[in-house]
């Protein structure tokens, strides 16, 4: 990565270009903005960013098909604008790649700590080898080979599907996981519209994370949306 | 409908009784009752059963009547023989006018019966028919104002929030400035960026804010136009000094005819409609192109205005929905640009201030192919015309 991340924002309001540009910039970051997700996907290209955050509803080449176009060459951290009442197509562009949304009006701090989350989760999984089998992550020690995990050193017993849950959701720590993500790949694309398996392993492993460290939330429901895992510390 | 077997017994019965009970009073008359006045009774009486029970009841009454008519009141008395040749005739004259009679009474009878059926059923087809229609009318009414209010919920959300992301963005940013958690330097042109934007945006929600009045009051009726004696060219020119920071880069060319008369019309309203399609025409066309304005009679009592650019211009099928309330073009339509979308209520303004005035505005294909031209008319007025005039949009503009 680049000493100054660089960060494409994609949005046809000119005025919101402009204070995410400065906000941003502020901040460290090397901004460009593109108007919509056809110039968008063209900046990209020539580019090349750290991170995209895009708008979801914008003339041409809108967001979903922009975050669409993306996975289909990158693997880049996609932030999305959303508002209130875009749930359905949050949740669209979520199940397309992107890796979290900030809903609008947003003050600049929410989306900065999502910008850093983001690019952090990057790093990292660039760092991961491909045939890693030990995962650490905040409070969690994961061993895929002995099939054991330890949250601050006390060892959890899960089932094989609570297990396997419990490694996608360390594997992707802090990302936005949509229902249809998580059933897709815990239990298969059957399963995709099974929500109260979800519902049912995740009430399971809340509880059991939670007896081991009480008062400590590491599965966060999003709304409607999915859930987001938090290691703790 | 077939005749039930309990009420085509009583038919046969009272066919039966009716004759014998006639022939008896007849009889008991004796002297006083010729063998014509019988017959006709008898007659009578076949008819009654006729149009009461139908043809076999009749048909039975018919015969009984011919056999009882024989045996009591053609010579020789109490037998079934007759003397006389001409009561032959008498008697199968009789019997020939009674079941005719009968039957053609029965007949009648039952084509009242079938046409009253009908005419039952065709009500009945009309009633069924007709609240379906209803219910389908309701329902259609019901989702059209479902749509409806979905659009001005989306519209007025999204117009509300964008401008209101950007601001509370620029806020934050300044706040964190001086806050200096965790330290942030931002330059002097970013700081007068930020606040330029907040200024801006500002403007853009008050004008939203606005647009949302005029249409409410539009809506509401109370749209109040004082009339007076303008002139167009002063209409024009106030629209143009308000425009003039959209429209800088743009070549505005103005036609107006030499000596047009005077309007009787809301001169600042009228320069609204102006700006509207200046504004319109500068936000929907590339900088360096031609903007149009002119105005001209159209026949002896009309003045038309128009405003031409040289965009891309907007599809035949989108013309008529371009004036309604919250469409937009960019978004709505099939017009694919990168270029900003409006708010969806400055035409529909547009054209509720002309329709108030009593004249209609419409778009065209401009002369030379491309862009968009956008037409109004104004009556020119008269003396008599009221100063002051309300204005509602009609009740299917409505949300």
């Amino acid at each position: 990565m680049n000493e100054r991340p660089r960060i494409l924002v994609v949005d046809d309001e000119p005025q919101l270009t402009r204070v995410l540009r400065t906000g941003l910039k502020s901040r460290g970051y090397d901004v460009r903005a593109a108007a919509d997700g056809l110039s968008g996907f063209e900046t990209f290209n020539d580019w090349h960013p750290d991170l995209v955050i895009t708008d979801l509803a914008m003339p041409t080449v809108d967001g979903l098909e922009l975050c669409r176009r993306l996975r289909s060459i990158s693997q880049v951290p996609i932030i999305v604008l959303s508002a209130k009442g875009e749930e359905k197509t949050k949740v669209e562009a979520l199940d397309l790649g992107a890796d979290d949304y900030v809903t609008k009006p947003f003050g600049i701090d929410e989306l900065l700590a999502r910008v850093r989350a983001s690019l952090r989760r990057a790093i990292t999984q660039s760092k991961s080898e491909p045939e890693q089998t030990i995962f650490e992550s905040g409070d969690f020690h994961v061993d895929l080979e002995s099939r054991k995990v330890t949250v601050r050193g006390s060892e959890v017993h899960l089932t094989p599907k609570e297990f396997d849950l419990l490694v996608y959701f360390v594997k992707h720590a802090g990302r936005v996981l949509t229902h249809r993500t998580l059933l897709a790949a815990v239990w298969g694309g059957d399963y995709v519209e099974q929500d109260q398996y979800l519902r049912v392993f995740i009430g399971n492993l809340r509880k059991k994370l939670e007896k081991e460290v009480s008062g400590q939330n590491y599965i966060v429901t999003e709304p409607w949306v999915g859930y987001r895992f938090n290691p703790g510390t | 409908m077939p005749a039930l077997p309990e009420r085509k017994w009583t038919g046969y019965l009272l066919a039966v009784l009716s004759v014998g009970a006639l022939t008896l009073v007849l009889k008991l008359l004796g002297g006083h009752v010729n063998a014509t006045t019988v017959s006709l009774a008898l007659l009578l009486n076949v008819l009654f059963i006729a149009t009461r029970w139908g043809s076999v009841p009749a048909m039975l009454a018919s015969v009984f009547a011919m056999l009882c008519f024989n045996f009591f009141f053609l010579p020789p008395f109490g037998t079934f023989t007759i003397a006389a040749a001409d009561n032959w005739i008498a008697l199968f004259a009789f019997l020939i006018t009674a079941v005719t009679a009968g039957q053609l009474s029965a007949h009648a009878r039952k084509r009242a019966e079938e046409a009253e059926s009908g005419k039952r059923e065709i009500g009945r087809l009309y009633d069924e028919l007709r609240e379906a229609f209803e219910r389908a009318s309701h329902a259609e009414a019901l989702r059209q104002s479902e749509k409806l209010k979905s659009a001005l919920l989306d519209a007025v959300t999204h117009d509300l929030r964008t401008p209101l992301t950007s601001i509370k963005a620029s806020i934050t940013t300044l706040l964190d400035e001086l806050r200096g958690e965790p330290p942030l330097a931002l330059d002097r042109e970013s700081r007068i960026e930020m606040m330029e934007v907040i200024d801006e945006e500002s403007d853009r929600l008050n004008r939203f804010i606005n647009g949302l009045i005029d249409l409410a009051r539009i809506e509401a009726g109370e749209l109040q136009l004082r009339r007076r004696w303008g002139v167009v060219d002063e209409i024009i020119s106030a629209a143009l000094a308000r425009a003039e920071p959209i429209t800088r880069q743009r070549q505005i060319e103005l036609e107006v005819e030499k000596e047009l008369p005077g309007v009787r019309v809301d001169e600042r309203a009228v320069s609204e409609v102006v700006y509207t399609l200046l504004d319109n025409a500068a936000k929907y066309s590339a900088p360096g192109s031609r903007i149009r304005i002119s105005a001209q009679r159209a026949g002896a009592e009309l003045i038309q205005m128009s405003v031409a650019d040289e965009g891309r211009g907007i599809a035949p099928d989108l013309r008529e929905r371009v004036f309604d309330k919250f469409f937009r073009a960019t978004r709505d339509g099939d017009v694919t640009t990168r270029q900003p979308s409006g708010t969806g209520m400055g035409l529909a303004i547009a054209k509720g201030i002309v329709e108030a005035h009593g004249g209609k505005i419409w778009i065209e294909s401009t002369s030379a192919g491309k862009g968009t031209r956008v037409v109004f008319t104004l009556p020119i007025g008269a003396e008599d015309v009221g100063e002051d005039r309300q204005y509602s949009m009609s009740a299917s503009d409505k949300l």
